[in-house]
């Protein structure tokens, strides 16, 4: 198969990133941040440049560089990030950019359920524990930052393992790949348009084919609606005359949403069920985790309940000598 | 015509869409993904801090995702799409219950360090 990209430029870019992401680690020399961020652009720049250079006849849109740049540059200063704060809030820049991703990818559905799921409510949940657990600062704190903030954990080997990875996984699949089809087209929406007559109807009175009191027929005998997906025909029903067949409608197709709840519904429902079962034992695990344990001295209760019981006893007299006197 | 200009013109006339949209390759997308994974596993190995740690570990969801949805393009089906939506699903559990213990690890040692829990390590 032919070779996609130069190996060679590849595992020099991988290694150059490699150095600019080590150099922009954490740590208390600061100048050294902006040049390992430098380093690390200039490799991803070389990559990338690498790959549209490959393929000249396969220009990605602009938009695609725009979301891929801000995506991993916003990853990176998760990375690098010494704050919490600010790792979880350049994380909802790399959502958004992977959202603007998938919306190439023509899946409008999952780009929006990202950003409502990711950047609105697991980063809240984050943002929350963040500001929960902040200690007081102390005074051999440098910035207001805990030295586990500045300091990493063995940053060179993470840095080698990961590029090294990174190496291996893009020799695998820069060694020719197909294109993705950039038509809004998917494959079998014929089938799917035929359990959607609801639809197909709405389509054809807005394009004028339906004349008013016509719907979409029904068989006599199984109710089943009249869409032909094979032979790409609608059978229509008046009421008054005969049935008309006209033939599938060119604009007729599956939208993103629709797809993906077919797909869904029809071939994985069990999917849905395990989802559900996840979440309430994540919701269970959760409540029981950071339930508060209150320890209450067992004495301390007794000498509760006892001043409790003098207080009713007390109470109940005064009521009885009040009836008393009531009658008297 | 041209031949060599020909044959991409009648494979856009074929898709329909216009030049500016024309076919970014899967291995675009791969890469994305590969490079998003690698910065996210760097994360997770060098950054002690518990809540970035598991911030990391959501950078790698995200990575696995765009994975996911380029190949369910590029098979044009939504069988991958229906996978991200699990794995978001099972992303919003993890943060749940993760968050909820290192509240709890926090307020045992005070510091969200994940070196004061080496004795763990065995």
């Amino acid at each position: 198969m032919e070779q996609f990209i130069h190996p060679l430029v590849l595992y020099a870019a991988c290694a150059l990133g490699a150095l600019g992401v080590y150099l922009a680690l954490p740590r208390r020399n600061k100048s050294l941040h902006v040049v390992g961020g430098l380093i690390a652009a200039i490799a991803g720049g070389i990559a990338i440049l690498g790959l549209t250079l490959a393929s000249v006849k396969d220009h990605p849109s602009i938009y695609f560089y725009i979301f891929a740049v801000v995506a991993l540059g916003g990853a990176l200063r998760v990375v690098t990030h010494p704050r919490p704060v600010y790792a979880a809030l350049f994380f909802i820049l790399t959502v958004i950019a992977t959202a603007g991703l998938f919306l190439l990818l023509s899946a409008e559905f999952m780009a929006f359920a990202l950003i409502i799921v990711y950047a609105g409510a697991i980063l809240i949940t984050y943002l929350f524990v963040i500001m929960l657990a902040t200690q007081a600062p102390t005074e051999d704190e440098y910035e207001g930052l805990a030295e586990y903030d500045l300091q990493g954990r063995e940053p060179l080997a993470a840095t080698v393992v990961g590029f090294v990875l990174l190496a291996a996984l893009s020799t695998m699949v820069f060694r020719g790949v197909g294109q993705v089809d950039a038509s809004h087209a998917t494959r079998n929406t014929d089938q799917a348009m035929a359990i959607m007559p609801g639809r197909v109807e709405t389509l054809l009175r807005r394009e004028g084919v339906l004349q008013p009191g016509e719907r979409i027929a029904q068989d006599q005998a199984t109710g089943r609606f009249l869409i032909d997906p094979v032979a790409r025909t609608v059978t229509l029903a008046s009421g008054t005359d005969s049935n008309r067949t006209i033939p599938w409608p060119a604009s007729l197709g599956v939208r993103n949403v629709e797809g993906l709840g077919v797909t869904l519904i029809g071939r994985h429902p069990g999917t849905i069920e395990i989802a559900g079962v996840i979440l309430l034992m994540a919701m269970l695990g959760a409540v029981v985790l950071s339930r508060k344990q209150v320890q209450v001295d067992e004495a301390e209760k007794g000498r509760q309940v006892r001043t409790l019981a003098q207080s009713l006893a007390q109470s109940t007299a005064d009521a009885r000598s009040v009836g008393r006197g009531g009658t008297a | 015509m041209n031949p060599v200009i020909a044959l991409p013109m009648s494979m856009l006339a074929q898709s329909g869409a216009p030049a500016v949209m024309a076919g970014p390759t899967l291995a675009h997308y791969l890469f994305i993904s590969a490079a998003m994974f690698a910065l996210g596993l760097i994360g997770f190995l060098t950054r002690r801090n518990l809540i970035v740690m598991f911030l990391c570990t959501e950078l790698m969801f995200q990575a696995a995702g765009i994975a996911l949805i380029a190949f369910s393009r590029f098979h044009l089906n939504h069988t991958g799409e229906t996978f991200v939506i699990f794995v978001l699903t099972v992303a919003a559990a993890e943060a749940a219950m993760a968050l909820a213990l290192v509240v709890l690890l926090f307020r045992r040692r005070e510091s969200l360090d994940a070196d004061t829990w080496d004795e763990m390590s065995g």
